[in-house]
């Protein structure tokens, strides 16, 4: 699993922005003014999340759009099956131990 | 996925007696051989770490955390295990005369549903986004 999710997903401003982009695609002035945040902080969260794969951003003339990716909260939203993995690798090597070893 | 968020359940089928596959949970040299570095002892309070590599850029360091909880030779063995974004879970494994060999459960119990990246996820992906932008899609389409 991406550590850029999580360092992401770890601001309460950007998960909120999240929440905001569930309803549909934004553009930065309107999420701006929705957080009463100056243009460049917001811009600033939208790097962020663009770069761990949260949000997209579309072009529209002058106007950015970001809009919601269901991809990288999927693999958090099964953020157990990483272990789940790992429990299975460690129960093969176990049979390979037990299969291997003739006493 | 599993059913319950917060524990995983897995369990493996090996064609060998009870009493071996107990050895190789409380033997820590076998124990090394198939899951980690420990200095794992089989006595029920028995503090003793798991030890393997770091996983750079997050907060596991590569130390579990354990203590010995129960013991039922050749039935039971749990462990509590501390590590990583594993807070505080217990590990459980039991084993179940199956056939001429050994089913082994592993329960791996008590992970926090309310880390708050999790949560999140949770909320959006079953919020019922997809069913609005599916919503959204069929409106479009009936333009």
């Amino acid at each position: 699993m991406s550590t850029d999710v999580f360092g992401a997903l770890a601001s309460p401003v950007r998960r909120e922005i999240l929440s905001v982009l569930r309803s549909g695609p934004q553009p930065v002035h309107a999420l701006a003014a929705r957080f009463d945040m100056r243009r460049p902080s917001v811009s600033e969260h939208l790097r962020v999340l663009r770069e761990a794969g949260l949000v997209s951003e579309q072009r529209d003339g002058r106007l950015r759009h970001y809009s919601l990716e269901a991809g990288p909260l999927q693999q958090v939203s099964d953020w157990l099956s990483p272990y789940e993995r790992f429990w299975r690798a460690k129960l093969r090597n176990l049979r390979e131990l037990l299969d291997t070893d003739d006493d | 996925m599993t059913e319950d968020p917060r524990s995983i359940r897995v369990d493996e089928y090996l064609a060998h007696p009870p009493a071996k596959i107990w050895r190789a949970l409380t033997d820590p040299d076998l124990l090394a051989t198939w899951l980690m570095r420990n200095d794992f002892r089989p006595e029920v309070g028995h503090r003793f770490t798991f030890v393997t590599d770091p996983v750079p850029g997050t907060d596991f360091d590569g130390i579990v955390r354990c203590e010995v909880l129960a013991i039922e030779p050749e039935r039971l063995l749990r462990i509590s295990w501390a590590g990583g974004p594993a807070v505080s879970t217990t590990v459980t494994w039991r084993l179940q005369p199956e056939g001429r060999g050994t089913r082994l459960f592993l329960d791996h119990e008590g992970f926090d549903p309310d880390d708050p990246a999790a949560q999140l996820a949770r909320q959006i992906m079953g919020g019922g986004w997809r069913s609005r932008m599916m919503a959204r899609l069929q409106a479009v389409l009936a333009q």
